[in-house]
């Protein structure tokens, strides 16, 4: 079978969707790079729970915010 | 983190440091989305010791003569913890020669370039470093030709064209 036969047609509604998707990573990429820095910590608090589980040591940065 | 770039610029006003730049996914975070990551890449070109050796020992003696407490791989400074890695060959050298100055709230510091951190990536082609050259692809502001000219002096080409089969 051709591999275009294969290929699933994306409802029009999924496809706006992951155009939204990529435009906020453009407007993220935008941000200033002490706002990016903010935004890596608040990653970090959301994940550290995540690596602790597994048993991997993982610090937080304490900067000021 | 203001504070840690801070000691880094006085290390490197000290010649402690010969020159610094942030590298590693907090560079890249400059030019794309924010990356989860919890340490902080700094390349650093080294001032040659009396025996012609580059170390990073004279560094961290300074860095614990501060206070700063060194973990695993990692020393903590101002509450980040900090990856030296020195340049050790000639891309991460012209790396850091042609990094530039950035402003970081009231502090300057320095960020490797998008198409240096781009060809770092290549060169050392672990999986997360596929993802980051994607992504510095779909959002960098990349200067396409001053890219190519840096995979071809450093023989890279043929890895970027492995990776975009």
């Amino acid at each position: 079978m051709a591999k275009m036969d294969r290929m699933i047609q994306i409802p029009e509604q999924i496809a706006r969707l992951f155009e939204a998707k990529e435009a906020r990573r453009h407007q993220l990429a935008a941000l200033p790079y002490p706002e990016k820095v903010k935004a890596v910590v608040r990653l970090q608090e959301m994940a550290a729970p995540v690596f602790r589980r597994r048993g991997r040591v993982v610090h937080v940065w304490k900067i000021a915010k | 983190m203001k504070q840690t770039l801070q000691v880094l610029n006085q290390l490197e006003a000290e010649g402690v440091l010969g020159r610094y730049a942030i590298g590693g996914a907090m560079g890249a975070t400059f030019f794309v989305e924010p990356l989860l990551t919890y340490d902080l890449d700094i390349f650093v070109l080294l001032p040659e010791t009396a025996s012609g050796l580059l170390s990073l020992e004279p560094l961290y003696t300074a860095l614990r003569q501060r206070g700063y407490v060194e973990e695993a791989e990692f020393i903590h400074i101002e509450g980040v913890p900090v990856q030296f890695l020195p340049a050790y060959n000639a891309l991460l050298e012209e790396a850091l020669e042609q990094a530039v100055d950035v402003p970081y709230e009231e502090v300057t510091t320095r960020v490797l370039r998008a198409e240096h951190l781009f060809a770092i990536c290549l060169q050392t082609g672990r999986s997360k470093d596929r993802d980051r050259v994607r992504l510095l692809a779909d959002e960098a502001p990349l200067d396409h030709d001053y890219l190519q000219a840096i995979l071809k002096k450093h023989h890279l080409l043929e890895q970027w064209q492995k990776w975009t089969v």
